[in-house]
């Protein structure tokens, strides 16, 4: 017992007490979701404030002798005269595998009633981007599911593909479809026991919707199975602007994560438009100059480094990816506001959603026209470049025939086969919402109707005969569309197969 | 009151002028007060809450405020006073006031900076840690 007193009387000798600096500030002003403090002189931008009564706040405006903060949670607790002060933190959420499956809202905290993260690691919200050493160029699909987009708009993984369009032509849905289509491919991989094949887990980032439409979204997940290889960033329309601000951040946060430690992940933020707006919102109360469309002058700057946070690293730096679906609510079609302009300047393709297509019946509504992926052709599976090489120009010749059409002339047969053929592709492009359709699939439908097993059939039963050869193939002819998943292109050999098997099929078909 | 950019700059100007070897004159604040008072302009009023803002601001940085729970002897007093004097160099004013609260320990505040070695501040620290 002596020996244990002495002991303790030794560590307290032993022990010293310094009193930690601390840069203390006085709010002056609160209001809206932002204060301005007076003093916090060490401040630095983007640290969190500690504001008392366990709120935080975000530094965003640095001025001589007051620091705009933007406030993080409930501001009708603070008030005038109250003292603030720097952490010397920059704002963190949690990340890795423990946030699969779970809804978080922007710092990371669950809301979706399943109980605490399991993570111990975080990850600054704000993060400089990988750089032109670290990176390597893009050489690996993004297998959307979604037949006119694999085959003619190539996603691939790292890179930033905008999708872009008016309310309600089913943008939400095409990423969802993708992140379903991800889930599907995760899955078979891990049944099948492929070790090869890198999984692709998806951060899904809602900003500014209703929570309705997030918990829509969230079942359709659930229902498909998607939910435990995806993350749900939600920042509904309900939250302040600074969350919304800051909820793409928080998402490509998570995201960088499995890019850093060599998975690839794939980010949906839905949508940039509202994160735009909730940012002029903060700036306009922050009484930063405004510009165009009073959108503040750095909102390409907002957008530039978030996206550029997408990216694929070489092998030496883990060989992982982060591939980006920005999404943009165009007004009346409008490409040339301010935003969509912008937006489409920073990313690596777009993919154009139109109101006419979509009433028409064509869905996904895509303009295969004006719709474009710089970079994904290098990433495309060598099966659908094989069958879909000549698609993309083939369409166009098709519009061009079918405006020119209109005018009822009379038509030479090639002109007249040219349209059908291109009636024909059309109708196979038609795809149903949260059904994304297997690669393989994909090439043998595409190789028929490019190899004329499509022209005798009537262009309203396009779609009953694309089901059926489905069904035969996926039933009858398994083999064979395993060898094409697993030699990923054409072979003359398959090719042969592919001709005999489909010519059985055709004396089938009535 | 609403300060202008302009009352910002201008009031700026004035009080760079106030300053001598990087220290506030007292005379000098005085003759800038009455001149803008003198010279009756219309944006006078927010020129001088703006100029009594930057004042106020130079004080503060300028002024440590050493609290304790109870009085400190001579001898410490003074060696607070050379440490604070070597740290934020001369024209520190410094005042000394009591807290009981503080149970024990000082508290010494320089404008934003604020060294709380308080039984108080380390009580709430330990109270946030659980």
């Amino acid at each position: 017992m002596t020996d244990l007193l002495k002991e303790i009387e030794a560590q307290i000798a032993g022990a010293k007490t310094t009193a930690a600096k601390q840069n203390v500030g006085v709010i002056r002003e609160v209001g809206d979701g932002v204060a301005k403090i007076e003093g916090l002189s060490d401040a630095m931008l983007n640290e969190m404030i500690d504001l008392g009564n366990g709120v935080t706040g975000l530094a965003l405006n640095l001025d001589e002798t007051e620091v705009g903060v933007v406030i993080l949670g409930d501001y009708t607790q603070l008030k005038e005269g109250g003292e603030a002060r720097t952490t010397g933190k920059l704002l963190q959420v949690p990340v890795g595998k423990g946030l699969l499956g779970r809804v978080v809202n922007v710092l990371g905290e669950p809301v979706d009633g399943k109980g605490p993260i399991k993570s111990d690691k975080t990850y600054p919200v704000e993060k400089i981007a990988p750089g032109i050493i670290r990176r390597r160029s893009v050489s690996q699909p993004v297998q959307t599911g979604i037949m006119p987009i694999d085959a003619m708009i190539p996603i691939g993984r790292g890179q930033r593909q905008l999708i872009i369009g008016d309310r309600g032509t089913g943008k939400t849905t095409i990423c969802i479809d993708t992140m379903i289509s991800q889930a599907r491919l995760n899955k078979a991989a891990e049944l099948a026991g492929d070790k090869d094949y890198r999984s692709l887990y998806c951060i899904y980032v809602a900003i500014g919707q209703k929570q309705s439409t997030i918990a829509r979204v969230i079942s359709v997940l659930e229902q498909a199975g998607a939910m435990p290889y995806t993350i749900v960033v939600a920042s509904p329309a309900s939250d302040s602007a600074a969350n919304q601000y800051l909820a793409p951040f928080a998402g490509a946060a998570m995201g960088e994560w499995f890019m850093d430690n060599g998975m690839d992940a794939l980010i949906v933020y839905d949508d940039l438009s509202k994160q735009a707006v909730a940012y002029r919102q903060v700036s306009l109360l922050l009484k930063r100059p405004s510009g165009r469309e009073a959108y503040p002058g750095d909102v390409f700057y907002l957008h530039s480094r978030l996206l550029e946070r997408a990216a694929r690293v070489g092998e030496k730096y883990g060989n992982g990816s982060l591939t980006a679906l920005p999404i943009i609510e165009t007004q009346s079609g409008d490409v040339s506001a301010y935003i969509p302009t912008n937006v489409i300047s920073i990313t690596d393709g777009q993919i154009f959603l139109e109101t006419d297509l979509f009433h028409q019946g064509v869905r996904p509504a895509i303009n295969v026209g004006i719709s474009v992926s710089r970079v994904g052709s290098a990433a495309q599976l060598k099966a659908i470049k094989q069958v879909a090489g000549q698609l993309k120009g083939d369409l166009a010749q098709f519009r061009e025939l079918a405006a020119f059409a209109q005018f009822g002339s009379d038509l030479d047969a090639k002109t007249q086969a040219q349209i059908d053929r291109g009636k024909r592709i059309m109708e196979i492009f038609k795809q149903g919402q949260y059904n994304p359709i297997p690669v393989e699939i994909q090439v043998v439908v595409i190789w028929a109707a490019q190899n004329g097993y499509l022209d005798q059939v009537p262009v309203p039963r396009v779609k009953e005969f694309q089901n059926k050869l489905t069904e035969y193939f996926t039933t009858r002819k398994a083999q064979l569309l395993a060898k094409i998943g697993k030699e990923k292109a054409l072979s003359d050999p398959l090719k042969a197969e592919l001709k005999t098997a489909a010519e059985e099929f055709k004396q089938t078909w009535k | 009151m609403k300060i202008t950019k302009r009352v910002k700059r201008e009031t700026k100007q004035l009080y760079r002028f106030c300053l001598l070897n990087g220290l506030l004159d007292e005379n000098r604040v005085r003759q800038v007060v009455q001149r803008v008072i003198a010279a009756g302009k219309r944006d006078c009023p927010s020129i001088l809450a703006h100029f009594l803002r930057l004042v106020k601001l130079d004080c503060a940085r300028h002024t440590a405020t050493i609290e304790s729970a109870t009085p400190l002897p001579t001898d410490l007093q003074t060696v607070v006073q050379t440490g604070l004097a070597h740290r934020y160099g001369l024209g520190l004013t410094t005042a000394f006031a009591q807290r009981p609260e503080l149970i024990g320990g000082m508290r010494i505040q320089v404008g934003c900076d604020v060294y709380d070695g308080s039984v108080r501040a380390r009580l709430e620290a330990l109270q946030k840690s659980f």
